[in-house]
């Protein structure tokens, strides 16, 4: 018999933060895409008018600050938050986790034992923090585009993408990466869920795991 | 020189000289109360001399300044300035055109505006570009350090246009990258407006001072803003009305070019507000999206002409080409596979080992 028990992991900030990640992303998938190719049409000539790319393109920008206050939000945690949310505890540089990297792909090759280190393991880690830094590329194109004529945002943009055009593409090629990243990230969450024994799901909801109770 | 242009002088009328310098003004962005300035100073009898020189080019530029219907643009820019050296429309050929651009050069030391028109080969020391026996590179480091300041008319001259598209054959760059040590006015377009050209010439001229410019050296009256903000098929855009192909209803009724590759959205210039030629149109409002040509490397950047983004070359050495979304779309089946695979296996797993129940 494992006895485990319940262990605070995630702050309430760290679940806000990922819950308006989430559904920011979620909503800048379907008008961003719309964005790039408008495949329903507005109303033709003559018929009462719905304005229908403007109204996407305001929920895209809209949802796209939502996703940049979110991202502020995890940069702070990463520096400031609990234990299990600083970047020193599951970036992989660290000599602890090397080994617990290793393991976490043995684990996913299947041949090795599923176990839980409370917060992101070493793997899922190094990963989120790619997206992170991602997401600041994803931001800054989407800000040059936004505010093209001057201002703080052109001249930082033009210094990383040069044209617009170039941040366009930026923006668009970062889309398909967010989508691997989305049916990965959901793919083996809900993996863990079957072969770890955390409730890593329920976690993301309640903040809390569970730990097998003979470890401190 | 520009006694040439004598006889186009006396055919501008005092009613078409004031136009002109009106538009000029307007291009500029300044308000009603600065034609008068901008008048004076075009009426100025000290004209700058104007070294103009062409190189890796198509003198598309001179030629669509001289196509005008009625000599507006191109008589009022040949005659506000002293053209001392121009290869198109100087009558001197050969040895006695070497000799012109010698004794411009001697004359107007440090005073002179270079116009510069055409991409300047780099390659194999610059081989690939000659006039009168001196490479392009020579030509444009030797005038370009006597020069007061630099125009650069044209995308080749500003940022090497069409023979800098991949692969480059000839190391072809702009003016901006081999001076660096003079003011140089970057007035982009295949073929820039020829008000942009007047008006810059005519900034210079009133202000004595050159224009502000963006972070690629363009005049900000002018290149200051996207074409698809003051485009006049905005509204269509903003209704999610578009052209789905060319032809098609949407297009007849004027629709949103978007969709058929229009790059309004990422290109800088003054075209829908100042518009071409005498009539007053540009690309869009015929009916043909914008390509970019403002734009540094639009010929590698902007292609395909009608489609969305551009075709990229993943940087993997062996030349792999494919688009954006054909590799967007690869790598989504890849991870779907992957996926499936990893989960088959782990069913797999699962219904072979018994688990212990607790």
């Amino acid at each position: 018999m494992v006895l485990y028990r319940r262990v605070k992991i995630w702050s309430v900030l760290l679940r806000i933060f990922h819950w308006t990640f989430a559904l920011s992303i979620l909503v800048l998938f379907v008008t961003g895409y719309y964005i790039h190719n408008p495949f329903a049409l507005g109303p033709w000539e003559g018929s009462p008018t719905n304005f229908l790319m403007a109204k996407v393109r305001y929920v895209h920008f809209l949802a796209g600050y939502f996703f940049i206050a979110a991202l502020l939000l995890r940069f702070y945690l990463l520096i400031f938050g609990n234990r299990y949310e600083r970047f020193t505890d599951f970036i992989f540089l660290r000599p602890r986790n090397i080994p617990r990297l290793f393991h976490t792909i043995k684990a996913y090759l299947y041949l090795g034992k599923h176990e839980s280190y409370g917060g992101h393991n070493p793997l899922a880690g190094t990963i989120y923090l790619l997206v992170l830094l991602m997401s600041v590329a994803m931001a800054l194109s989407g800000l040059y585009m936004l505010y093209p004529e001057g201002g703080l945002w052109a001249s930082a943009g033009f210094s990383i993408f040069k044209t617009q055009q170039m941040a366009r593409l930026f923006h668009y090629f970062l889309f398909w990466i967010y989508l691997v990243f989305v049916m990965f990230h959901l793919y083996l969450v809900v993996w863990n869920d079957i072969f770890g024994d955390e409730g890593l799901i329920s976690g993301i909801f309640s903040g809390r795991k569970f730990l097998p109770a003979k470890k401190g | 020189m520009s006694r040439l242009f004598a006889n186009g002088l006396l055919k501008l009328r005092r009613r078409d000289f004031l136009k002109a310098a009106t538009i000029a003004t307007a291009a500029m962005g300044l308000p009603v109360t600065m034609v008068d300035k901008v008048t004076a100073a075009l009426e100025s009898p000290k004209r700058p001399p104007v070294i103009w020189l062409h190189f890796m080019e198509c003198t598309g530029c001179t030629e669509s300044l001289l196509r005008t219907s009625h000599p507006d643009v191109a008589t009022l820019i040949l005659d506000l300035v002293s053209l001392e050296y121009h290869e198109t429309l100087m009558a001197a050929a050969g040895h006695q055109a070497e000799e012109n651009l010698k004794r411009a050069i001697e004359k107007y030391r440090g005073e002179f505006i270079c116009v510069v028109e055409g991409g300047i080969s780099t390659k194999d020391g610059g081989i690939y570009c000659k006039i009168g026996g001196r490479t392009a590179l020579e030509i444009l480091q030797h005038v370009g350090s006597e020069a007061s300041s630099i125009i650069a008319i044209g995308t080749c001259a500003a940022f090497g246009g069409v023979q800098a598209a991949a692969p480059n054959p000839t190391g072809a760059v702009g003016v901006r990258d081999i001076i660096k040590d003079k003011p140089i006015i970057n007035v982009p377009g295949c073929p820039p407006n020829g008000y942009n050209i007047l008006a810059t010439i005519v900034y210079i001229l009133t202000f004595k001072r050159p224009p502000d410019v963006d972070a690629l050296g363009r005049p900000k009256f002018a290149y200051g803003r996207r074409i698809h903000d003051h485009c006049e098929r905005r509204a269509h855009f903003d209704e999610g009305r578009f052209v789905e192909q060319f032809g098609d209803e949407g297009h007849k009724k004027g629709y949103c070019l978007y969709k058929v590759g229009c790059k309004g959205p990422v290109t800088y210039a003054n075209c829908p507000t100042q518009r071409f030629c005498d009539a007053g149109v540009w690309p869009v409002a015929a009916g043909h999206g914008c390509i970019g040509c403002t734009e540094p490397n639009f010929w590698d950047q902007m292609i395909p002409f009608y489609e969305h983004v551009p075709g990229v070359e993943v940087p993997s050495g062996q030349g792999i080409v494919g688009k954006a979304e054909r590799i967007g779309k690869f790598a989504i089946g890849a991870a779907a596979a992957g996926i499936a695979i990893h989960a088959a296996a782990g069913a797999i797993k699962k219904a072979t080992t018994k688990e212990k129940e607790e």
